[in-house]
C-alpha cells in the first residue's frame, strides 16, 4: 500500500447490539479506493450487520465511522447514499410487483414539477435503465415487466446497475453471486471487474466463495462471531491462511479430522 | 454482447403484443367486465328506469359517494395498510360541521359559515388521521387493530358530543339551507354538470311530465369524485410519489433501503383517508342540511370492498385508481338496483357483493402470485 493512501471509508471499532446479542464487537477496517474488498466469515458473523450500518440501514451501538477522513453518521439509508455508499442487498432491496424502471428509480426518481408531486419523466427512466443495464451485460427486453418475473442473475444486475448509475463511491454486494448460475456468477465478477477498472470505486464484496474472492479482490477482512480475526492485501495472505481464515479459523487439517470422524 | 451462438438476443425473446392483447392485461381488466356485465343486466331488466336521468342523478349519487372514500381506502392499501376508522371518521366530521353550523365555532370564535365549519373540522380529522398514522408506524402494530380503536373511538365521541349539546339527541336536523346562498355550502351540496342536463333538456330527454325540465343536474359529489379521482389517479401513476406508495406497499424494507420515506408517505395516506371522510361528510351535511351520529357507518368496508373489487391487493403493492372507479360503479349500481328491481328480495344485493368481492379477492391474489413466482 502506497503510504500516501487514505481510506476512502474507515470503520473504528464499531458495537452493534440487537438487546443482549452483540453483533459485532468492536470491529475496525479500511476500505481503500480503487480496491475490491472482501469481507468473509462464517454464516452469522456479522458481515450483513456491518455493511447495514454502512448503508445506514442500522446505526451503531458505539464506534466510528469515517469517509475520506472526516467522521460521519448516518441516520438513514438517505445519508448513506449522499455520502456515495451505494448498497446491492442481499435480498437486493427489489420490488417485486414493480417495473425494472420503477425499481432503479425507487426513492431517486427523475421528475419535473414540486416534490413530491413532480411528473416523473417515464421515457427518459426507461431509457437510463436499459442503457446503463446493457454497459454490464444483460439486455433487458421490457422495462415495464415487473421485477417479480426476472431472473436472479437479472435481478442482481438491476440492483448493481442501480446503485453504479447513483454515483457510488463505495460499492457494496452482499452475497452478489450466491443464487447464480456459473455463467451469471462470472457475469457479476466481470461486472465487479469493470467496475474496479474505473479506478476510483471501492467495492466492499461479501461471499462466501472462496475461489470468487481470490479471483477478484485486492484486500481481504475476515469476520467470526462478530469480531475481526484476521485482514491484510492479496500479497500479505497466502492461500492457505485464506481458507483458514474463511473457516473462522480453524486449521483445515482440524476439520478433515472432524469430518472423517462422523 | 448477450447473444447466444446462433445469434439470439434476449430483446427477441419477447413477442410484441397487439394493442387488445396488452389491453386484456390490464390489471381493471376484471372489475370493467364486472360493470359491464352489471350495466347490460340493469338495461335489460330495468333499463326504462335506470337510464332515465334521475335514475342516472341517483346511481352516480351513491356510486360518487361511495368512490370518494374508496380512492383514500385503495390508495392506503396499496401502501399496505387498512383504514377502518373511515365511517366512524364520516360520523364524526358530520356532527362537527352540523354542530358549527348550528351552534357557532368552539372556543368562542363566534358565528360559523361553511367554510370555516369545513376547514376547523378538516383540521382536526387530519390531525387524528395523522395521530393513527404516526401509531401505526411508530408501534409496528396491525393498522387493522389500530383503526378499529379509532372506528369505536370516534364513534363514542362523536355519540357523547351529540347528547352533551343535543338536548341528549344524537341528530341535528333542519338546519337552514346553506347551499341557496353560500358558495362553500354549493360546492358540496349544491348541483354540478347543470349544462348537460339543460343539453338534454333541449334535446327533449331531461322533459317531465309537465313538459319541464325534469333534472336539474347531478349532485356536487359527482364533481369531487371525478376531481378526487383524477387528480389522484395522476399522483400513483405519473409521479415521485406515487413510486413512493407502490414501493411502500411492495416491500417497505428495500423501499426504506432505497431512501423512500415510507413512514411519512403512510402517515400521509392515513392523513388522506380523514381528507375523504370529511369530503364524504361535507357533501352530506350541507346536501341534506342534517347530521346523524350514526353516519357512515359501515362505511369503511364498503370502501375496502370496493377497492378490492377494483383490483387492489389486499397485502399492498398493486391497484390502480381506475380500477377502484370501476369497483366503486359495481358496488353503487348492485346497491341502488334492489330499488329498480321489485322482483328481487332487496336483501339479495348483499349475497350479490358478497360473491362479487370474493371472486375479485381470488382473482387479485392470482395476479399478484404470477408476478412473484408463486410465494
Ligand atoms: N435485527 C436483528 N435482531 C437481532 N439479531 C440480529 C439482527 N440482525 C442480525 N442479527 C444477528 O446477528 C448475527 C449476525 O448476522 P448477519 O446477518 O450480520 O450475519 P452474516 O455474516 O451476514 O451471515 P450470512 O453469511 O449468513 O449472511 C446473527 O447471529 C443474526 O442472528
Ligand atoms: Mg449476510
Amino acid at each position: 500500500m502506497a503510504p500516501e493512501a487514505k481510506p476512502l471509508i474507515a470503520v473504528e471499532s464499531i458495537v452493534k447490539k440487537f438487546g443482549p446479542f452483540t453483533a459485532l464487537n468492536g470491529v475496525s477496517m479500511n476500505v481503500m479506493p480503487g480496491e475490491v474488498h472482501a469481507l468473509l466469515g462464517d454464516n452469522g458473523a456479522g458481515k450483513s450487520t456491518l455493511i447495514k450500518i454502512l448503508a445506514g440501514v442500522h446505526q451503531p451501538t458505539s464506534g466510528q465511522i469515517y469517509v475520506e477522513g472526516s467522521p460521519v453518521s448516518f441516520r438513514s439509508p438517505r445519508d448513506a447514499a449522499a455520502a456515495g455508499i451505494g448498497t446491492v442487498y442481499q435480498d437486493l432491496a427489489l420490488n417485486q410487483l414493480m417495473s425494472v424502471t420503477r425499481n432503479f428509480f425507487m426513492g431517486r426518481e427523475i421528475f419535473s414539477g414540486p416534490a413530491p408531486f413532480g411528473v416523473m419523466k417515464i421515457a427518459e427512466m426507461d431509457k437510463i435503465t436499459h442503457d446503463e443495464m446493457v454497459k454490464i451485460g444483460i439486455d433487458i427486453s421490457d422495462p415495464t415487466q415487473a421485477v417479480g418475473t426476472m431472473s436472479g442473475g437479472q435481478r442482481q444486475t438491476l440492483a448493481i446497475a442501480r446503485a453504479i448509475y447513483f454515483g457510488a463511491k463505495v460499492l457494496i454486494l452482499d452475497e452478489p453471486t450466491s443464487a447464480l448460475g456459473q455463467k451469471q456468477q462470472m457475469e457479476v465478477l466481470k461486472t465487479i471487474k469493470r467496475v474496479r477498472a474505473l479506478g476510483n470505486i471501492a467495492i466492499i464484496f461479501i461471499t462466501h466463495n472462496e475461489i470468487h474472492s481470490k479471483l477478484v479482490a485486492d484486500r481481504f477482512t475476515f469476520l467470526s462471531l462478530g469480531e475481526v480475526i484476521g485482514s491484510g492485501t492479496k500479497e500479505e495472505l497466502a492461500g492457505d491462511d485464506i481458507r483458514r481464515l474463511m473457516a473462522g479459523g480453524a486449521e483445515m487439517k482440524d476439520l478433515e479430522q472432524e469430518l472423517a470422524t462422523i | 454482447m448477450n447473444q447466444d451462438a446462433s445469434g439470439r438476443r434476449e430483446a427477441d425473446r419477447l413477442k410484441a403484443e397487439s394493442g387488445l392483447r396488452t389491453l386484456i392485461r390490464r390489471p381493471e381488466i376484471g372489475s370493467f367486465s364486472g360493470m359491464v356485465v352489471i350495466l347490460a343486466f340493469l338495461a335489460i331488466v330495468a333499463g326504462d328506469v335506470v337510464f332515465n336521468p334521475l335514475g342516472i342523478k341517483n346511481n352516480l349519487a351513491i356510486i360518487s359517494q361511495l368512490g370518494i372514500i374508496a380512492i383514500g381506502a385503495c390508495l392506503l392499501m396499496i401502501a399496505g395498510e387498512f383504514d377502518l376508522s373511515i365511517g366512524s371518521m364520516i360520523g364524526f366530521a358530520g356532527m362537527s360541521m352540523a354542530m358549527m353550523m348550528k351552534w357557532g365555532l368552539p372556543f368562542g370564535l363566534g358565528e360559523a359559515t361553511p367554510l370555516t365549519a369545513f376547514l376547523l373540522t378538516l383540521a382536526m380529522t387530519l390531525a387524528i388521521g395523522c395521530i393513527i398514522g404516526n401509531i401505526v408506524v411508530r408501534s409496528g402494530l396491525s393498522s387493522f387493530i389500530v383503526t378499529l380503536a379509532f372506528l369505536f373511538i370516534l364513534r363514542g365521541l362523536t355519540e357523547v358530543s351529540f347528547r352533551e349539546f343535543n338536548d341528549g339527541s344524537t341528530q341535528i336536523s333542519g338546519l337552514p339551507d346553506f347551499k341557496q346562498d353560500d358558495f362553500v355550502a354549493y360546492i358540496f351540496g349544491g348541483e354540478a354538470f347543470k349544462w348537460i342536463f339543460e343539453l338534454l333538456y333541449e334535446i327533449g330527454w331531461n322533459v317531465n311530465r309537465r313538459g319541464e325540465q325534469w333534472v336539474g343536474g347531478l349532485d356536487a359529489r359527482v364533481a369531487w369524485w371525478i376531481v378526487l379521482g383524477f387528480i389522484t389517479y395522476v399522483v400513483l401513476a405519473k409521479t415521485q410519489l406515487g413510486n413512493w406508495i407502490y414501493a411502500t406497499g411492495d416491500n417497505k424494507e428495500s423501499a426504506r433501503a432505497n431512501g423512500v420515506p415510507v413512514r411519512q408517505v403512510k402517515i400521509g395516506l392515513f392523513m388522506f383517508t380523514a381528507f375523504c371522510a370529511t369530503i364524504f361528510a361535507a357533501c352530506q351535511v350541507f346536501d341534506t342540511n342534517t347530521a346523524d351520529a350514526a353516519k357512515g357507518n359501515l362505511k369503511e368496508l364498503e370502501a375496502i370492498a370496493a377497492a378490492v373489487v377494483g383490483g387492489t391487493v389486499m397485502t399492498g403493492g398493486f391497484g390502480s385508481i381506475v380500477g377502484v372507479v370501476f369497483g366503486a360503479v359495481i358496488f353503487g349500481l348492485v346497491q341502488n338496483s334492489v330499488f329498480y328491481i321489485s322482483w328481487i328480495d332487496g336483501s339479495y344485493y348483499r349475497v350479490f357483493l358478497g360473491t362479487v368481492l370474493l371472486i375479485a379477492a381470488f382473482a387479485n391474489e392470482n395476479i399478484r402470485k404470477r408476478i412473484t413466482g408463486g410465494i
